[in-house]
């Protein structure tokens, strides 16, 4: 009898009213039934009592407590391991995402969002340890969201990266580009915005290849002054400043024909304001590879000054988001897929 | 014959006596009941699960105890009556109980507040510390966004403080330590890479 008191207890605590609702308050009225029947039997004289009756139905009892207590254990298993495989699932999109958003020269793009989401795992894996599934669950509907949110932020950015026609575009200016360095004397840059790469051209082969660093959204296409992106198309050097603001730099003719056209196509759809300007100054400079521009494309000082050495005015410059038809972004959205 | 008269009509009467006067003790249950609703508005669902549960089950009991005996001709609802009564006053106890394990809770959650912003803080001091040059621009750039996604969610730990959800906002509040203290690892990861 103690121990089906007990038993009630421990049955209750590891949450028999939640995850067994129903049977535990089967075995709560045969408890009661269990008790009535002892007290009957110590309302009889000595000699009448008899016990065995009472002690067979506590034996009853405790076995179905027993099965209840498996019951909640299993049950509790099932909703760990539905919820940590959804917790699972989500936080592999999480480490894509992040390792996604590392990637980019704008690191800044949806970093809010994952580390909110990281914050909210934390949480889950406090609420599992807990066995507090509702708020597990919860939590991760949140981390899900907020997944969600940072997923679109970068598709939004990178979907020109993951279409093979924009690709396809990019590598035949880029043919263009080694095409011209094998006419004439004149070296030719091309400059791959995703891969954050200057490549000079020489005779139609690699002369020289550095790491650049793009504007705070670098890897859209250039189309108003302040957006911080850095244009995409076919350019020339048309002045060497020496000094400019950082160390040394090749200015391009931005905007060109093509960049003014597509600048006056928006305005006329309404997509900018009419105080929207085209803006300028879009420079090949110095200052370090690792900084965020506004727009114009850095190298390190020392490979500046051998860049600007190399190059003279008239020297073509095309600015291509990637010609890698199976670029990081791709590979890494393709991972998320599976 | 006169007299087996007298007699069923007396008999009839103490049955109606012993049935009759033995009321159900529906103040007192009353009572019991209020004293639990009490501890519930009180917040015993969240500070005082097992008492609640000991209180219902309690009650419980006394209610079938009540039941037992309004079936019985000769109704006796003193036990009854005790067992109410105890539950009244183990319910004032238990209710008693309440504000200083809210009180703990509450500190708790504050603490835990406090934790999270000085990791905040010491994390965006560590950002305008390190060294702004090669390797580490872009990545600052990242921490500090990662920071400000922090900074938000704090203001969340002070909304679930204020709707009294002290436990959630412990919860909350030490997960943004703990994602706090893994940027400022990765802030001085980046430092040292620079020195070297």
């Amino acid at each position: 009898m103690e121990q089906a008191l007990l038993q009630e207890q421990d049955l209750w605590r590891a949450g028999a009213s939640v995850f067994a609702a129903e049977e535990y308050e089967k075995y709560r009225q045969s408890r009661s039934q269990a008790l009535k029947l002892f007290e009957q039997e110590e309302l009889k004289v000595g000699l009448f009592r008899n016990y065995e009756k009472v002690r067979l139905e506590f034996i009853r009892v405790l076995a179905e407590g027993e099965r209840i207590r498996q019951l909640i254990e299993d049950r509790k298993a099932s909703l760990t391991g539905e919820i940590k495989a959804r917790r699972n699932d989500l936080y592999s999109r999480y480490e894509i995402l992040n390792t996604l958003s590392l990637e980019l020269s704008q690191r800044t793009l949806s970093r809010k969002q994952l580390a909110q989401a990281d914050v909210l795992f934390k949480e889950i894996d406090r609420f599992l340890e807990r066995a507090d599934y509702e708020q597990a669950r919860s939590r991760l509907n949140s981390a899900e969201s907020l997944i969600n949110q940072a997923e679109s932020i970068l598709r939004q950015q990178l979907e020109r990266y993951m279409s093979q026609e924009e690709i396809a575009r990019w590598r035949r200016m880029a043919e263009r580009a080694v095409e011209k360095s094998k006419s004439g004397d004149q070296p030719v840059i091309l400059v791959s915005k995703l891969e954050r790469k200057l490549t000079v051209y020489k005779g139609g082969t690699v002369l020289r290849t550095y790491e650049v660093g793009l504007g705070f959204n670098g890897l859209s296409d250039k189309l108003h002054a302040g957006d911080n992106a850095t244009p995409e198309g076919e350019y020339r050097v048309i002045k060497k400043v020496s000094p400019s603001k950082f160390g040394k730099a090749l200015l391009i003719n931005y905007p060109n024909e093509e960049d003014l056209r597509k600048f006056n196509e928006a305005r006329k759809k309404g997509y900018l304001t009419p105080a929207s300007r085209i803006g300028g100054l879009i420079e090949i400079h110095g200052g370090g590879k690792d900084g965020l521009t506004q727009g114009c494309v850095a190298l390190d000082d020392t490979e500046m000054e051998e860049l600007f050495r190399m190059i003279a005015v008239g020297t073509p410059v095309t600015i291509v988001g990637t010609t890698d038809p199976n670029n990081k972004i791709i590979a890494i959205l393709r991972r998320e897929k599976k | 014959m006169k007299n087996l008269m007298k007699l069923s009509i007396l008999g009839l009467l103490v049955v109606f006596l012993f049935s009759s006067c033995a009321k159900q003790p529906t103040q007192q249950i009353d009572e019991a009941k209020a004293a639990i609703d009490a501890v519930v508005q009180a917040g015993g669902n969240i500070y005082a699960k097992e008492e609640l549960k000991k209180l219902n089950d309690d009650l419980q009991a006394a209610m079938d105890e009540v039941n037992t005996q309004s079936k019985k001709l000769f109704k006796k609802y003193g036990k009854a009556k005790e067992m109410l009564a105890k539950v009244k006053t183990d319910a004032e106890a238990v209710n008693a109980l309440i504000p200083a394990r809210k009180e703990e809770a509450k500190n708790a959650a504050l603490t835990a507040q406090t934790e999270a912003r000085a990791a905040l803080d010491e994390a965006k001091a560590l950002l305008e510390k390190a060294p702004k040059g090669k390797g580490t621009k872009a990545d600052i750039e990242a921490m500090k966004a990662d920071l400000a996604g922090l900074e938000t969610m704090l203001t969340e730990v002070q909304a679930a403080i204020d709707s009294e959800d002290y436990f959630g906002a412990r919860d909350k509040a030490l997960s943004i330590k703990d994602k706090a203290a893994a940027i400022s690892e990765q802030i001085n990861a980046a430092i040292a890479k620079v020195k070297r």
